[in-house]
């Protein structure tokens, strides 16, 4: 290549007129040892990433993503939880010596040891050997980090009743409700509201009562006898008022 | 292999673009599907909105007529009110004009600015004849839209309007 | 056509050197899965790369229907995912992208970890790599919060109270995240919206270049 003293540019430009030629660099007198990066090396690169999209396609048709109903901040009785990447460091928070007035320790002294030791890894484990094997200290504390992440994953997913946690989050249907009818005013001044909540949408401590496909009798019988988790006699008025209250309830539907 | 390393190159380029356009293709497929779905939704077809209007009362004189109605904007409902310049012809059928100037979307009205017998647009001086029609040398192209016109009940019902052929 | 096309540009802008020396760069043969199938470790940092793709492609074309206020947020995820043809698979490659892309990250991380990659002259590299990984954990908290449905806002309400947490700047930085000293709201929501959209994503992008600057420097690592 031509350099220094009359070189010659295209136009007033900094582009060389000389063109330099367009042929890619040839590896045979390096058999087996390094190869292209197009194609050879992409290629291998591509068919990995082509064999993964098809999976990851797969993932997502067979698993709609989650969404729940609509942030309601005045349901205090919902659990939550974060991504399970962030478990570990939701479940370190449970221990004793992790919370409370050792939070510091929970919420940063051990995690910023952990992520700062990552961080600076290079300068901590600072020997020429590469081996795992020669170097133990480095290996035994990432393992050590790895099963410890593992097992406190672990322990969050197996405390969580995972169904009750669905049902908590998902879409209830809304009916159109007369606020004004005499047997929401029943279900009002008798309590009922209180679990069932003013939509009647239900909470965490009680169901929807939104088109249960209960007749009215059977409802009626509820209230009085209780069913599940809800205690007989919490229905205290009188006759009148609970056939009311039952009929009212066994005829709301969705809109 | 050796021997021909352009013809192995070759391949090689082939399969990666190969490769390369079918992950492509496997990413952006569904989103840009995703993206064009109003293009292709296609209209829904025009309900009839009620007006206050009766239909009996309609005379020879365009007479302006606004209605509302409930429009659905994928998650957003909103009501939206809307206007029609309404008139019986001469054959005594009902005609509803878009009030929408076809030049630049203004407002036109009946007998504005003293223009007798015509639609007046203010924003460019745009004229239109009784029937719709624009007025050859004013800045309309195209004659003003038309609803299509039903009855309910003695009132006027007004579809979604449609371009005009007179 | 196409070449005397590419002549043209060629001539003027000399661009011949700029992509040959990406196309012919050498990569060792230890890497290939080809040659070795246990090389197939080396395919973590590129697929982890390849997820983030897909994750800046499917978040543009989430943000043609999403609207990041608490009024209509949920209701355009919900018309996004269930009336728009596809939304389900461009939202699901959203949702789980953003896990698979801390597993593949993971992944990278012990690869590199265990062949002691990140040592001299690399060690550079991997605190970048690092600062990539927080990111990338910012970016999955921040996207929680954008459906605004229970879990988006009951998870989001527990990380704010955790930053809150921190000595001395504990409740400067809450009201920062969350835009104001007591809600977790509309302005918490824009701001999320906000990082995980604009902010988070270029400084993913500038250290990615700055990781792949340094990988083109320096080559892969040797074999062990």
């Amino acid at each position: 290549m031509h350099r220094g003293k009359g070189m010659k540019f295209v136009g007033d430009s900094r582009v060389p007129a000389e063109r330099k030629p367009n042929i890619p660099k040839d590896y045979s007198e390096y058999p087996g040892k390094t190869e292209a990066f197009w194609p050879n090396f992409l290629l291998k690169e591509w068919m990995v990433g082509a064999v993964f999209l098809i999976g990851y396609l797969c993932l997502t048709i067979a698993h709609p993503s989650p969404l729940e109903r609509v942030a309601d901040p005045t349901d205090t009785g919902y659990l939550p939880l974060p991504d399970w990447y962030f478990l570990f460091l939701y479940q370190l928070l449970k221990y004793t010596y992790a919370s409370g007035p050792y939070n510091i320790i929970g919420a940063f002294i051990i995690p910023g040891l952990a992520f700062g030791a990552l961080m600076l890894a290079p300068f901590i484990d600072r020997g020429p050997k590469r081996r795992p094997t020669q170097r133990p200290f480095a290996t035994g504390f990432m393992l050590l980090s790895i099963a410890s992440i593992i097992f406190l994953t672990w322990e969050s997913v197996v405390a969580v009743d995972w169904e009750a946690k669905e049902a908590m989050g998902k879409i209830v249907e809304e009916a159109e409700i007369d606020t004004s009818s005499d047997g929401f005013v029943v279900y009002e001044e008798n309590g009922c509201i209180n679990c069932h909540g003013d939509n009647l949408a239900g909470g965490s401590a009680a169901p929807s009562l939104v088109g249960t496909g209960l007749t009215a009798e059977e409802v009626a019988d509820i209230a009085k006898n209780g069913v599940g988790k809800m205690p007989p006699g919490m229905y205290k008025g009188n006759d009148e008022d609970l056939a009311k209250l039952s009929e009212f309830i066994s005829t709301l539907e969705a809109k | 292999m050796s021997k021909q390393p352009v013809s192995r190159r070759q391949f090689l380029n082939y399969t990666l673009t190969g490769v390369g356009g079918f992950m492509a293709a496997g990413m952006l497929m569904p989103m840009v599907r995703f993206a064009v779905d109003p293009v292709l939704k296609g209209e829904a077809a025009g309900d009839y909105h009620p007006t206050q209007q009766k239909v009996s009362e309609l005379t020879e004189t365009p007479v302006r007529v606004d209605f509302s109605y409930e429009q659905k904007d994928a998650w957003y409902t909103s009501e939206v009110t809307s206007t029609a310049w309404v008139y019986k012809n001469n054959k005594g059928e009902i005609v509803a004009l878009s009030p929408v100037c076809k030049h630049l979307g203004c407002t036109v009205s009946w007998e504005g600015n003293d223009h007798k017998n015509q639609f007046f647009c203010p924003c460019h001086n745009g004229l239109y004849e009784k029937s719709g029609k624009n007025v050859p040398g004013t800045p309309p192209l195209k004659p003003l839209d038309v609803y299509p016109t039903a009855e309910k009940d003695g009132l006027l019902q007004l579809g979604k309007p449609q371009a005009n052929n007179v | 056509m196409l070449n005397k096309i590419y002549d043209w540009v060629d001539e003027r802008l000399d661009i011949t050197p700029l992509w040959r020396d990406i196309a012919d760069h050498e990569v060792p043969e230890h890497v290939n899965p080809a040659h070795h199938f246990s090389a197939f470790v080396y395919c973590f940092g590129g697929l982890t790369f390849f997820v983030t793709v897909i994750q800046i492609l499917s978040g543009m074309f989430l943000t043609m229907y999403y609207v990041p206020d608490i009024k209509n947020a949920w209701e355009s995820v919900y018309y996004l995912q269930n009336e728009v043809a596809f939304g389900v698979i461009v939202r699901g490659m959203h949702h789980w992208g953003a896990s698979l892309v801390i597993v593949m990250m993971f992944l990278h991380t012990l690869r590199v970890f265990f062949q002691g990659a990140y040592k001299k002259p690399r060690e550079l590299n991997w605190v970048v790599g690092v600062l990539i990984f927080f990111v990338m954990l910012g970016l999955g908290f921040t996207g929680y919060l954008l459906p605004w449905d229970m879990k988006a806002l009951f998870a989001t309400k527990v990380g704010i109270e955790i930053a809150a947490s921190t000595p001395l700047i504990g409740h400067e930085l809450k009201v920062l995240l969350a835009g104001h000293p007591d809600i977790v709201g509309a302005q918490t929501l824009t701001r999320f919206f906000a990082i995980h959209v604009f902010f988070l994503p270029a400084a993913l992008l500038g250290l990615m270049g700055a990781h792949f600057l340094m990988i083109r420097k320096q080559g892969i690592s040797g074999p062990l």
